[in-house]
């Protein structure tokens, strides 16, 4: 009985040393160097006008640690949605299960092929989310929806809802990013790059798999970033 | 020390047999292939089932609460929709392709005429969505089942949760349409050894087997592959099937392979209903076959056939209607059975 007990101590206290280490996640959104607030009016100097973000959601999936090319650990929460609506979703804890190094992060901007042929799944990726397709199967990558006066649409609406998990046309990115903490990382999405990249004039409704939408996936991994200020 | 494991492990496995959902195995002849259907993710239950069949016919998944799923899936048609070349919905809108019938669902991959999509799951999202059919989301529906008495109840019997989610919703609607299997023809108890073809189903059936199983392939008489079997394209609707979701040029008039079986109770055919008969139907293949690029290469030469061959390939194809599957009581509106929620 007494070694039972022993080995339960032995064991919590191996437990307890495990959960210490974490790692924080938080990814930033922003425009004009400022926290991204939705419904917000900003200047955009690329358009010389006004740019208004009303939706901002995409799938982090598939989040690993790695030391140079090796990859030491991952996230044992597979996909993850980050929605501006819901503030807690910005924010992703990783419990590191073993005493490794890194300098590298690697995530995915969207859902794995396999995972889009799978059938229905609840929690982030539950089609009441808004981030499936309903005439064609497939989940939306990335969805940012919005309002500029660039845009030449009926409100100048665009939509952006990236997908598509087929050849020609899978808009799943891989970002790799560099990174010194351990502790804490604090990853930016910068809205000014992905728009640099976008004519809102000519290119403002995407909405199936098609090589705008490839085009538009093709700039994920240049907008984000590891921030300076962590 | 022992005692006390004994006595924890049967607690343990007294409380696991309580309110554990009861499993349900489908049952299906030994001649058929393995369910393509991966059970693993959604594992049947009656319970399940059973709330899948409630929602199946319950048209509070439509915008305005009066299109249901067996609206254009009668049990009656072999869960097709008769009388009409293209299906009815909402606000008596009419849409561009004819309601599929229902059955062997387990051993498809892809659906709709087109194969827009890639799992039985989320296949009910398509026709809920469309604004000519039942118009509504899915984020809606499961608020409105929330609110409707008899549901949170049968939610929790089915997964242990009152609370519903648009994965509970489509599960339960996948398990119920599981079930939906034909597999009780006269083609079926002769496979199993209990009847016998006459002489002119047994002629039509060695004409079936020479031109038309490679598609229309035994024991589903589907293979469920895509081909272009030579339609001439209807102007008014300019529908070129699969090519509509690949945008790929080799795809274009593509359509589903139906299979043959429940043709007594599924006319119109094609998917666009263009045929009333069978017999339309075989003179297709006969003299009816227009040439493009991507046409079938099984349909380049036309099938021969006199006029006694149609009748025995005919007189074949009424070997495969299934009229057991057709009027289960297991498979129709719920009606003697009162909808009481436990609690």
């Amino acid at each position: 009985m007494k070694r039972i007990l022993l080995l339960i101590l032995l064991l919590s206290a191996v437990n307890t040393f495990a959960q210490n280490r974490e790692l924080n996640l938080q990814f930033n959104v922003k425009l004009n160097n400022e926290i991204l607030e939705l419904n917000k009016q900003y200047f955009l100097n690329s358009v010389n006008d006004s740019i208004k973000i009303e939706t901002l959601k995409f799938f982090v999936s598939e989040f690993k640690f790695l030391k140079d090319k090796t990859v030491v650990d991952s996230l044992s929460k597979k996909n993850h949605l980050i929605n501006l609506e819901n503030e807690s979703s910005i924010y992703l804890t990783g419990k590191r299960s073993n005493n490794f190094i890194f300098n590298k992060i690697r995530f995915n901007i969207g859902i794995d092929s396999l995972t889009n042929v799978s059938g229905v799944f609840g929690g982030d990726l539950d089609p009441t989310n808004g981030m499936y397709w309903t005439w064609q199967s497939g989940y939306i990558n990335f969805k940012m929806e919005g309002k500029s006066n660039a845009c030449p649409t009926r409100n100048n609406f665009f939509q952006y809802h990236i997908g598509g998990y087929l050849t020609p046309y899978n808009t799943l990115r891989t970002v790799e990013l560099d990174i010194l903490n351990e502790e804490v990382a604090i990853i930016n999405l910068d809205i000014n790059t992905f728009l640099s990249d976008i004519n809102l004039t000519e290119t403002h409704s995407v909405m199936s798999p098609n090589e705008a939408a490839t085009a538009i996936a093709d700039i994920f991994p240049k907008v984000f970033t590891i921030a300076d200020e962590q | 020390m022992n005692n006390r494991y004994y006595i924890l492990f049967t607690i343990v496995v007294i409380c696991s047999s309580f309110g554990i959902i009861k499993y349900y195995e489908l049952e299906y002849p030994d001649y058929f292939p393995q369910p393509a259907y991966n059970f693993k993710n959604n594992p049947l239950s009656e319970e399940t089932i059973e709330l899948g069949r409630v929602l199946f016919y319950d048209p509070i998944l439509s915008r305005d609460n009066t299109i249901s799923c067996a609206s254009c899936h009668s049990p009656y048609n072999s869960f097709a929709h008769s009388d009409h070349d293209l299906s009815h919905g909402i606000d008596d809108q009419i849409g561009n392709r004819n309601a599929p019938a229902l059955f062997n669902l387990a051993w498809q991959s892809t659906f709709m005429w087109d194969g827009a999509i890639n799992n039985l799951d989320m296949q009910a999202l398509a026709p809920i969505s469309h604004p000519m059919e039942m118009d509504e989301s899915i984020q809606n529906i499961v608020l409105k089942l929330q609110q409707k008495e008899i549901y949170p109840g049968l939610f929790k019997e089915a997964f242990g949760d009152t609370l519903i989610t648009g994965e509970y919703v489509l599960k339960a609607l996948s398990q119920f349409q599981l079930t939906l299997i034909s597999a009780n023809s006269k083609y079926d108890h002769i496979s199993k050894g209990e009847d016998k073809f006459n002489e002119q189903e047994s002629r039509g059936y060695d004409l079936f087997k020479r031109n038309c199983n490679s598609c229309h392939t035994e024991p589903l008489f589907s293979n469920y592959s895509f081909a272009n079997n030579g339609l001439i394209v209807d102007t008014t609707l300019n529908d070129f099937g699969k090519y509509v979701i690949t945008r790929q040029s080799k795809d274009s008039l593509l359509f589903k392979v139906p299979s043959l079986r429940n043709l007594k109770f599924t006319s119109p055919y094609m998917h666009d209903g263009r045929f009333k008969k069978l017999n339309e139907v075989l003179n297709h293949y006969i003299s009816g076959i227009i040439k493009t690029e991507t046409l079938d290469s099984l349909l380049g030469d036309p099938i021969e056939l006199s006029s006694n061959d149609k009748a025995d390939v005919l007189a074949f194809l009424l070997t495969l209607n299934d009229t057991d599957f057709v009027f289960n009581p297991k498979h129709q509106f719920r009606i003697n059975k009162p909808v009481i929620p436990k609690e």
